[in-house]
């Protein structure tokens, strides 16, 4: 029988044995091979008869251990985690501004479209080729809706 | 198990001792060359980090914004973009050129050529082009080549082009104002752009960024101008100029009783989306209704009644003797115009323009109160309108006066007055008697732009019986101002003709000013309304004919825009006719009458102003009188022959402007 003591033990006890010349045996017979005299076996061995004893210092320190590693994770969580996302949204900031600017310019070149679509003389131009007339001043009749009934119906 | 061997215990120990040595001086390594990164090499490695890590972006702050009073865009700025290149970096100039010319529209030759000479100065930056269109900068970074560099600049736009551009102005190459309101708020209108400092990553994406300078955006501009009137005026003055051959004109259309100014148009006019071609005449650009005095004529014969009804005992009914069209001053015997009235009542003076009635009332004003008068309506001082180059026209102290002066003053000579001026003017009358600020400006940066409160210059009963008398000029049947009558809408004004003095000649030439001045609705003005035609020939070119119907046409679009109630019933087309021209009584002032308009001091005179606006004076030498004639009339210009033969000697000399009223005096000889 040899238990894993034994067998590392070998390793320690064939270093430490001293060097001598080899015996010549018949050059015919098989070498050993490693290990050859060594036998395992299952053992058996029944500890359910037996119960750890409590040890409440042992407990805390693993709960403390627990603990301070959960305080430790929460810490680099709120270290790390908004300044992740800082970043993140640092970029988005950027592309934002940069669209917000785009947009301001479209928008420019947008009322300056508008700005010629109604030119005077733009309008001028069109009402001639559709032959309207200029309202005279009674004609224009200004209505306040009153937020029910007709538009028309509140016309005094 | 058994006992650890003391010896490998020892050996072990030692081992741990090397290894523990070994770290340390590791870690002392270390931290040495922290402390020499981050302490002593810091701003060395701060600063290559930031050049690395960081670009300085600009924010741009546009050019403040330009719009009518209904917020209709008069001028705004907008992004465009602009390319250059750097030589050095440029792989084959060749190949840069053509792609540059094709997409750019350059000559590829020149463009070629400005390469090479940048590349071979040794020069990083060369414009290729600024301020492109949006076309072309989306098909060069389409491209995606590293060497062409594009760069954000700003372009202003006029969007009704030539719409008040007088007023307006214009800028140059950097946005900066150089004429008219882009002049005059220029410190206002100009944004300051800001920079920030971007934090990029590898891929130059910005990460954050910090604000070195805020972008302070130009102050928005409101103007008083309405640009349906606006339009109108400059298209019927436009209209007259041609049909009257005037040099030039001007309008000012303004609210009588907050001075706000509706319409104020100039001819000759220009866009401001162009620059000055080379040979222009700057005198385009000028802003003629404040900027050019005149001597306003007849026109001026409202202010010599007002004063007289402020001074005198004379009322609209009183009697004046107009001497039957003559009148004998300092042993000189003056002429009317047109026919001489005997003795008319002074509503009819004015009705009627009589010069000798004006001389009359002039007279029992005296000279004094005269001047009192003159100030008081506020000619001989600028207005203090927000406007650059404005002229106080030209009035001079008693002191300075001839023996004939208040009798010229009286009929609108020896002074000078812009149209703004008399829109002021007018504007007393028509409110009632409070001398208004005019002002141009609504709102600037959003903000309402305050003028100094009006002052009483006049009595209320003034300004209304003064109101009753302009419109007898409009519906008297003699009234030289018939052709100012609205449809559906009473009317009042008064008409003006006067003489153009040449300055050259120092003699007062056959052009002139003809002017109008009314208001309308009599009883409540809405508007005042002062046209002004420079230049002028035959009686054509009077007040009454040339300016009174630019009036009518502004007033009637101008009363329609502001909704303003008719108060008369509509008169058919027919009926609401002018009277033949024939029976149209001259409004035309007598100039010959005492000392020329000479300017008091630096003052700029009108004609001055104007004198670079003609034509210029051709090389007549050695021509035939036949060939002279043909190429003065090709050209325009009016010419006075003397003698026979080959053209000698001239006068302008060959390349001169010919001033307004100017003739070309050829000499001739054989």
């Amino acid at each position: 029988m040899a238990t894993l003591a034994t067998f590392f033990r070998r390793f320690e006890t064939r270093a430490e044995a001293p060097r001598g010349p080899r015996i010549e045996t018949d050059p015919y017979l098989l070498r050993t091979l490693p290990n050859e005299d060594v036998f395992f076996y299952c053992k058996k061995i029944d500890n359910s008869r037996l119960v750890r004893e409590a040890d409440p210092r042992a407990r805390k320190e693993c709960w403390s251990t627990i603990g301070a590693a959960c305080v430790m994770a929460a810490l680099l969580t709120t270290i790390l985690v908004p300044k992740m996302l800082g970043t993140m949204e640092g970029y988005r900031i950027q592309e934002l501004r940069a669209e917000e600017q785009r947009l301001l310019d479209e928008r420019r070149v947008l009322e300056l479209e508008e700005a010629r679509l109604l030119s005077p003389a733009r309008l001028q131009e069109l009402a001639q080729q559709r032959q309207f007339v200029a309202p005279s001043p009674g004609q224009v009749i200004h209505l306040n809706p009153k937020g029910d009934g007709a538009l028309a119906l509140n016309v005094k | 198990m058994s006992a650890v061997d003391p010896q490998q215990r020892w050996n072990a120990t030692r081992r741990l001792a090397w290894l523990a040595a070994a770290m340390a001086l590791w870690g002392a390594a270390i931290a040495a060359k922290l402390l020499y990164l981050q302490v002593i090499r810091h701003e060395d490695y701060l600063r290559q980090a930031r050049r690395q890590q960081e670009r300085v972006i600009e924010i741009p702050a546009p050019r403040g914004t330009i719009s009518d009073r209904n917020g209709q865009l008069l001028a705004i700025s907008v992004p465009m973009a602009s390319i250059s290149v750097n030589p050095q970096q440029v792989p084959d100039l060749e190949v840069a050129a053509d792609i540059l010319s094709r997409i750019l529209e350059l000559d590829r030759t020149v463009l070629y050529g400005r390469l090479r000479h940048a590349e071979a100065a040794g020069r990083g930056f060369l414009w290729v082009k600024r301020k492109i269109a949006p076309e072309e900068a989306e098909s060069l970074k389409s491209l995606r080549l590293n060497w062409i560099q594009f760069h954000q600049e700003s372009q202003r736009h006029y969007p009704n082009g030539t719409l008040l551009a007088n007023a307006i102005g214009s800028v140059n190459h950097a946005e900066r104002g150089n004429a008219g309101l882009e002049l005059a708020l220029d410190d206002e209108l100009a944004g300051h752009p800001g920079s920030a400092r971007m934090l990029t990553d590898v891929r130059r994406r910005g990460i954050d960024s910090h604000m070195n300078t805020e972008p302070q955006a130009g102050a928005s501009l409101t103007l008083t101008i309405d640009s349906r009137i606006q339009y109108t005026a400059e298209r019927e003055l436009a209209r007259a100029v041609a049909d009257h051959n005037a040099r030039s004109a001007s309008l000012v259309a303004m609210n009588p009783h907050t001075g706000e100014i509706l319409a104020m148009a100039s001819y000759p006019t220009f866009d401001p989306n162009y620059p000055p071609a080379p040979g222009d005449p700057p005198s385009k650009r000028f802003n003629y209704a404040v900027s050019v005095p005149f001597e306003p004529g007849s026109v001026f014969k409202a202010i010599t009644l007002a004063a007289a009804l402020e001074t005198t005992r004379l009322r609209p009914d009183s009697l004046i003797n107009c001497g039957n069209g003559s009148i004998t001053l300092f042993g000189r015997t003056i002429r009317e115009a047109g026919r001489g009235y005997g003795t008319i009542p002074m509503s009819l003076v004015l009705a009627k323009s009589s010069n000798v009635g004006a001389i009359q009332v002039g007279m029992q004003v005296g000279p004094e109160r005269m001047y009192e008068y003159v100030r008081r309506f506020g000619f001989g001082s600028r207005t203090g309108i927000t406007l650059p180059a404005e002229s106080p026209g030209m009035v001079r102290s008693p002191r300075r006066w001839g023996k004939t002066s208040l009798h010229s003053i009286a009929m609108g000579h020896e002074i000078g007055t812009t149209t703004l001026q008399l829109a002021r003017a007018c504007s007393a009358i028509a409110n009632g008697g409070l001398l208004v600020e005019p002002r141009i400006i609504l709102k600037l940066g959003g903000k309402p732009f305050t003028t100094a409160p009006p002052r009483r210059i006049i009595k209320p009963e003034t300004a209304i019986t003064m109101r009753q008398m302009m419109e007898g000029v409009v519906v008297n049947p003699g009234g030289t101002g018939r052709r100012a009558r609205l449809d559906g809408y009473s009317s009042g004004g008064k008409t003006g003709s006067a003489q153009i003095f040449d300055f050259e000649t120092r003699r007062y030439t056959s052009t002139y000013n003809g002017t109008f001045m009314g208001f309308a609705p009599v009883t409540n003005p809405a508007v005042v309304i002062v046209v002004t035609l420079n230049g002028t020939r035959t009686t054509r070119g009077f007040g009454g004919v040339s300016a009174a119907p630019v009036f009518r046409e502004v007033a009637q679009e101008a009363l329609r825009v502001l909704d303003i109630p008719k108060d008369l019933p509509e008169v058919a087309p027919d009926e609401a006719a002018p009277e033949p021209e024939a029976e149209e009584p001259p409004d035309l002032a007598i100039a010959e009458l005492g000392a020329p308009p000479v300017p008091e001091e630096d003052e700029q005179t009108p004609e001055a102003a104007a004198a670079d606006t003609g034509p210029r004076v051709p090389d007549f030498q050695g021509m035939t009188m036949r060939a002279v004639l043909a190429q003065a009339s090709e050209l325009g210009l009016p010419v006075l022959v003397d003698g026979s033969g080959l053209a000698r000697g001239q006068y302008p000399p060959p390349g001169s402007v010919l001033s307004a009223g100017e003739r070309v005096r050829v000499r001739f000889a054989r």
